[in-house]
C-alpha cells in the first residue's frame, strides 16, 4: 500500500492552467482603496525598509491573490478527486455481504447488536464511497436476498442498509457467496467482502475443534470481516415430545450456554397456555447444554410452549422460546394386503397399530398412515409411509428389470433407520432385480432413489422421499425369499413401524425450526392467509391434493393460518438451533481450494478527500471574503 | 442671563489672550538686536540698572560720566548701565497642503499668534512668514512692534491662505532670504517633507536665530488604524504609493514617526534649539499653559 493518496480524476489537473488567467486578472483588475494622506514621506520610508521588502512581506503584499490561487488550487485538487488508499484494494464493483442469521442479533455489554455493528462499519464505506465506486447490498441468512443494483447512490444504500434485519434462521453462507458469482458474469468484480459473526455451519476437524466448511469454489477475493464475539448467551436448541404411553408424552428439552461465561436460567413449559408442572432452574457452565424433561399427560392435539426465563446477561432474545405441536392420540393405521401374511403376522404383535383390511372388504379409508403392499396399485392410496415389495417403480422400468434366479445381498445400509440390526447375510433371494443394459446406479440416484441394499446384479431395496412422503421399494418379493424365515424380519418391520409413526407425528414430534414452516394438510384450492408474530401478512393457496407448503418463517414465535377471516391452525416456529445459541464464530473459513482468515481489524476503505478540500477551500474563500471586506479606515480631510 | 463676550480674535480665546500677554519667550542663549529693547545685553547700556564702571575714552558720552568719583579722586569714570536690546521674533507658519488635515493648520495659527503676542507685549519686533506655492513669494508680515501691532498681527494670521506644496525646508531658506536681525525663530510645521532638514536648521543656527521647532501631527499621523491593501496619494504632490497590507506595517511606521521626531529633536537640539511634537487634537491651553511652560519655552 502507497501513502501517496490516490488520483481518480487525474485529467481534472488540466483546470490547474486557470491560475493563469487568475494571476493575470488579478494584477490587471487589482483595485486599491485610494486614500490621501498629508505626505508620503513617513510611508515611503517605511517602505523602502529593508525588513518590508523582505521575501516573506513581499509574500504578504498579495495575500488576497494567495488566497485566491490557494482556493482554485484546492478546488482543482477536489475535482482531480484524490483519495487515501485503505487497506482494502480498491474496487470498482463491491458486493457487500452482510450476515443476517439469528445470531447477528446477539447483542454485547452495550446492547449493541453484531448487525449494527456490522451495519456502522457497511454505512463508514458507503459515506466514503469514490465515485467511481459501486456498492450492491446482499443479505444473507439461509437464502441471500440482493438489496439493491451495483450503484454509487448513497441515500438508496443507506436507506437499503438500514432497512436489514436480521432473520430468526441459520446462516448458509453458500447463498450469498453464489449470487455474488452469479453477479461476476455480468460486473467485474474482484474482491467481495462479507461482514459476519463468523456463525457458520461447522463440522468437527481433526481435533475434534468446531470447523466452518463451505462448499463453494472462490471465484474473487473474499474479505471476511469477523464481528466482535458477543456476551454469554443461553438458549433452547431442541424442544420435542416422544409418546410413552397411551396418553403420555414425555417432553424433552435441551438447554445450551454459549462458551463466554456461566449462564442461568429457568424454564417454563406451558400447553395451550396453561402452565405444565413447576419451572426448572437450569445453571450452565461455559459451553456445557443440560437436557430437561417434562411429562405431559394428553390424548388431545396440543400446542406446546417452552420458554426460557435468563437470570442474567443473555445476548439473544430468538432462542429463548419455541414451540411444538402435539397431534391427537391414536393408533397407526397399516393397510397390508391379507396376502402378506408375514406381514400381517410380524403387525399383529406390535401395539397402538390398526391393520387393515380386517377381512375381505377393502376398508376404503381416505388415509393411511402406512402402505405395505405387493401391488403397484395400492401406491395410490393415501399415506405418508409406503413399503411396496417384488414392485419395481413405474419410473424405473427402464433402468432395473427382474427376472427369476438366484442372489444375495451384497451390502446394505446398516445405519439406515430401515434396515437397523437388519442382518441380510446368507439370505436367498429368487427375485433377481438387474440394471438395464448401459444403466448405472447413478441414473437411480438421480430419480431420487437411495440404495438401501445391493445385490449381485442390482439393487434390492430402494428408499425415496417424496416432500411428506416416504417410501420403500423391496425390488424382490418377500415370499420369494428367506426374509420372513430370519429373525431380522419382524425387526424390519418393527423398524418400518416406528417410521410410519414419526412420518405421522404419532410417536415422536419435533418443534419445527424457523425458515420455512412445515407442510400443512388443509382443504384443497383455498386461498389462506398467514399472519407472522410480526403482524406481517401473507397469503398462499393450498395445492388439489389439500397441502399448503412452503410458508416462509422467518421470525420466530406461532403463524397463525387463517381462512376467511377465521383461525383455521397455528403453527409454531423456532430457532432451534445449537449453533446459533453457541453464537460461537470460526475464523477461518474452509473453502474448497483455500482458507479464508477472518479480519477482526476494521479494513478501511479507500476514503475520498474532495470533501476535505471543497471544506478547505470554502474556509479559504471566507477568509478571502473576510479579507476583501475589510474596508481600511481613512484619514478624514 | 450668561454674559455674552466679544471674542478679540478667532484664533485665540480672551482668557488665553489675556494670559499670554502677560508671558514671555524663554531662549536659551541672548540673541538681540542693537536696539534697544528689554532684553539685557552683555554689553553695557542705558538702563536704570547699574553694571560697572570703565575708564572714559575720548568720544565717550559725557553724560555717563560718574561726577562724584571724578570729584574725589579727579580721573573720569564712566558709568555703565546694563543695556536691553531688543529681540527678534521669526513666525514661520507652514501653510502647505499637508497642514490642511486634522486642525493641523488651525493649530500652527494659534501657537503663532501666542507667540506673536508674547513677543508683541515684550517690546520685541515680530515679523511673520507663510509659505504655500514654491512659485509664489511667502506671505510675510513685516517685522512691527509694540502691543498696537497686536490686532494687525492676528488679522494676518487670521487670514493666512493654505494649500500647496512648499516643503518646509524651501521654506525656511526663502524667509532667511528676507529677514535680517537676531532673536528666535518659531517654526511651525508638521515636517513631512521628504528633503533633509539640517541644512535649513543650519542656516537658521547661523543667521543668530535659535530654533523654537513645533512638530504638529494629525491623530491619524500619530497613530494611523489602516487595514488592507492602499494606494496612498500625497495631498501635495499628488504621487500615489501602493501599500500592500497596510495593517502589518503599522508597527513599522510607528518606528519611523519616532526616528523622523527623535532627529529632528538632535538637529535642534545641536543647534541650541528646541523641538516638541503635538497632536493637532491638543487643547491650546494645555499647550501653551502646560507643556510649553514646563519646558521653559515660555516663562
Amino acid at each position: 500500500m502507497s501513502w501517496l493518496p490516490g488520483i481518480t480524476t487525474p485529467l481534472a489537473a488540466w483546470f490547474f492552467a486557470l491560475l493563469i488567467p487568475l494571476v493575470v486578472f488579478y494584477f490587471l483588475k487589482l483595485r486599491r482603496s485610494r486614500m490621501e494622506i498629508p505626505s508620503l514621506a513617513l510611508w515611503r520610508s517605511v517602505i523602502q525598509d529593508q525588513r518590508v521588502n523582505s521575501p516573506f512581506q513581499k509574500f504578504k503584499r498579495n495575500l488576497l491573490l494567495l488566497f485566491q490561487v490557494a482556493c482554485l488550487c484546492l478546488l482543482v485538487l477536489a475535482a482531480m478527486q484524490p483519495f487515501v488508499r485503505g487497506d482494502a484494494e480498491q474496487a470498482t464493483y463491491l458486493p457487500i455481504l452482510i450476515d443476517t442469521s439469528a445470531s447477528m442479533a446477539a447483542t454485547d455489554a452495550a446492547g449493541q447488536s453484531r448487525l449494527d455493528a456490522a451495519k456502522d462499519e457497511v454505512r463508514d464505506i458507503i459515506t466514503n464511497l469514490l465515485s467511481d465506486q459501486r456498492v450492491t447490498l446482499i443479505t444473507v441468512s439461509d437464502t441471500a436476498q440482493r438489496m439493491t443494483e451495483f450503484t454509487d447512490n448513497k441515500r438508496v444504500l443507506l436507506d437499503a442498509l438500514d432497512s436489514i434485519e436480521v432473520d430468526d434462521v441459520p446462516s448458509r453462507p453458500e447463498e450469498g457467496l453464489q449470487l455474488a458469482q452469479a453477479l461476476t458474469r455480468t460486473f467485474q468484480i474482484n474482491t467481495v467482502r462479507f461482514y459476519s459473526d463468523g456463525n457458520l455451519p461447522t463440522r468437527p476437524d481433526g481435533a475434534g475443534e468446531p470447523m466452518a466448511v463451505v462448499d463453494f469454489d472462490l471465484p474473487f477475493d473474499l474479505q471476511f470481516h469477523k464481528l466482535d464475539d458477543p456476551a454469554a448467551n443461553i438458549g433452547i436448541t431442541a424442544f420435542n415430545a416422544r409418546k410413552s404411553g397411551e396418553d403420555r408424552w414425555d417432553v424433552f428439552v435441551r438447554v445450551e450456554g454459549s462458551e463466554a461465561a456461566q449462564t442461568a436460567a429457568t424454564i417454563t413449559l406451558s400447553a395451550n397456555g396453561e402452565p405444565v408442572g413447576s419451572p426448572e432452574s437450569v445453571v450452565l457452565e461455559a459451553g456445557q447444554s443440560q437436557r430437561l424433561v417434562f411429562r405431559y399427560d394428553s390424548v388431545d392435539a396440543a400446542s406446546l410452549q417452552i420458554e426460557l426465563t435468563p437470570d442474567g446477561t443473555d445476548s439473544l432474545a430468538a432462542d429463548n422460546i419455541a414451540f411444538l405441536e402435539l397431534p391427537v392420540s391414536r393408533p397407526l393405521s397399516v393397510f397390508c394386503p391379507t396376502e402378506l401374511v408375514a406381514y400381517r403376522h410380524s403387525l399383529e404383535v406390535l401395539d397402538d397399530i390398526e391393520l387393515l383390511p380386517q377381512g375381505d372388504e377393502d376398508p376404503n379409508r381416505a388415509t393411511y398412515d402406512l402402505v405395505i403392499s405387493d401391488s403397484r396399485d395400492d401406491r395410490d392410496r393415501e399415506a405418508s409411509t409406503y413399503l411396496l415389495t417384488g414392485v419395481v417403480p413405474a419410473d424405473l422400468e427402464g433402468v432395473l428389470s427382474v427376472s427369476d434366479g438366484l442372489t444375495s445381498v451384497i451390502d446394505w445400509q446398516r445405519d439406515s433407520s430401515l434396515l437397523q440390526h437388519v442382518q441380510f447375510a446368507d439370505l436367498d433371494i429368487t427375485d433377481v432385480p438387474s440394471y438395464a443394459a448401459g444403466a448405472e446406479a447413478a441414473e437411480i440416484e438421480q430419480l431420487g432413489y437411495e440404495i438401501l441394499a445391493h445385490g449381485d446384479t442390482g439393487p434390492l431395496i430402494l428408499q425415496r422421499r417424496e416432500g411428506p412422503e416416504l417410501s420403500f421399494h423391496l425390488l424382490f418379493h418377500t415370499d420369494r425369499s428367506t426374509l420372513p424365515y430370519r429373525v431380522g424380519f419382524p425387526v424390519l418391520v418393527s423398524n418400518l413401524v416406528g417410521i410410519a409413526k414419526e412420518q405421522a407425528n404419532l410417536s415422536d414430534v419435533r418443534g419445527a425450526p424457523t425458515g420455512v414452516l412445515p407442510t400443512l394438510s388443509l382443504d384443497a384450492d383455498q386461498e389462506y392467509w398467514i399472519v407472522g408474530p410480526t403482524e406481517k401478512v401473507v397469503s398462499q393457496s393450498s395445492g388439489p391434493d389439500g397441502t399448503l407448503k412452503g410458508i416462509s418463517a422467518r421470525d420466530v414465535g406461532t403463524y397463525q393460518i387463517q381462512n376467511s377471516g377465521d383461525v383455521v391452525t397455528r403453527v409454531g416456529a423456532s430457532l432451534l438451533n445449537p449453533t446459533e445459541t453457541s453464537l460461537h464464530g470460526v475464523d477461518r473459513i474452509h473453502f474448497r481450494e483455500l482458507t479464508v482468515d477472518a479480519s477482526i481489524e476494521t479494513a478501511s476503505m479507500d476514503r475520498p478527500l474532495w470533501h476535505w478540500l471543497a471544506y478547505a477551500a470554502f474556509a479559504v474563500l471566507l477568509g478571502e471574503w473576510w479579507l476583501f471586506l475589510r474596508r481600511p479606515g481613512g484619514v478624514p480631510v | 442671563m450668561p454674559e455674552t463676550t466679544t471674542q478679540f480674535t478667532s484664533l485665540l480665546p480672551n482668557d488665553v489672550l489675556a494670559r499670554v500677554e502677560r508671558m514671555r519667550l524663554n531662549p536659551l542663549k541672548r540673541k538681540t538686536n542693537h536696539s534697544r529693547g528689554e532684553h539685557l545685553s552683555g554689553k553695557g547700556g542705558a538702563s536704570t540698572e547699574f553694571a560697572d564702571y570703565r575708564d572714559y575714552s575720548p568720544g565717550d558720552d559725557v553724560r555717563y560720566v560718574d561726577w562724584n568719583i571724578f570729584a574725589r579722586i579727579n580721573h573720569p569714570y564712566l558709568k555703565l548701565y546694563k543695556h536691553e536690546e531688543e529681540m527678534h521674533v521669526v513666525l514661520l507658519v507652514d501653510a502647505s497642503r499637508s497642514m490642511q488635515f486634522e486642525g493641523k493648520f488651525d493649530l500652527a495659527r494659534q501657537l503663532a499668534a501666542a507667540f506673536g503676542v508674547m513677543g508683541l507685549f515684550n517690546v520685541e519686533k515680530v515679523s511673520a512668514y507663510s509659505c504655500t506655492e514654491r512659485a509664489v513669494d511667502p506671505v510675510v508680515l513685516p517685522h512691527c512692534t509694540g502691543r498696537s501691532s497686536m490686532r494687525r498681527l492676528l488679522a494676518f494670521l487670521e487670514e493666512l491662505p493654505g494649500g500647496g506644496e512648499f516643503p518646509i525646508e524651501a521654506a525656511i531658506e526663502e524667509v532667511l532670504k528676507r529677514h535680517r536681525g537676531k532673536g528666535v525663530a518659531v517654526v511651525l510645521s508638521d515636517f513631512l517633507t521628504l528633503g533633509d532638514m539640517t541644512r535649513s536648521f543650519n542656516l537658521l543656527h547661523s543667521a543668530n536665530l535659535e530654533i523654537f521647532a513645533l512638530q504638529i501631527l494629525g491623530p491619524t499621523e500619530l497613530d494611523p488604524e489602516l487595514t488592507g491593501d492602499l494606494r496612498f496619494v500625497d495631498s501635495e504632490t499628488n504621487q500615489t504609493l501602493d501599500v500592500s497590507s497596510v495593517g502589518e506595517l503599522l508597527g513599522l511606521y510607528h518606528e519611523h514617526r519616532e526616528a523622523l521626531s527623535n532627529h529632528l529633536a538632535a538637529l535642534c537640539r545641536k543647534r541650541q534649539g528646541r523641538f516638541v511634537t503635538m497632536s493637532s487634537e491638543e487643547d491650546i491651553k494645555s499647550v501653551l499653559f502646560d507643556r510649553l511652560l514646563r519646558r521653559g519655552w515660555v516663562r
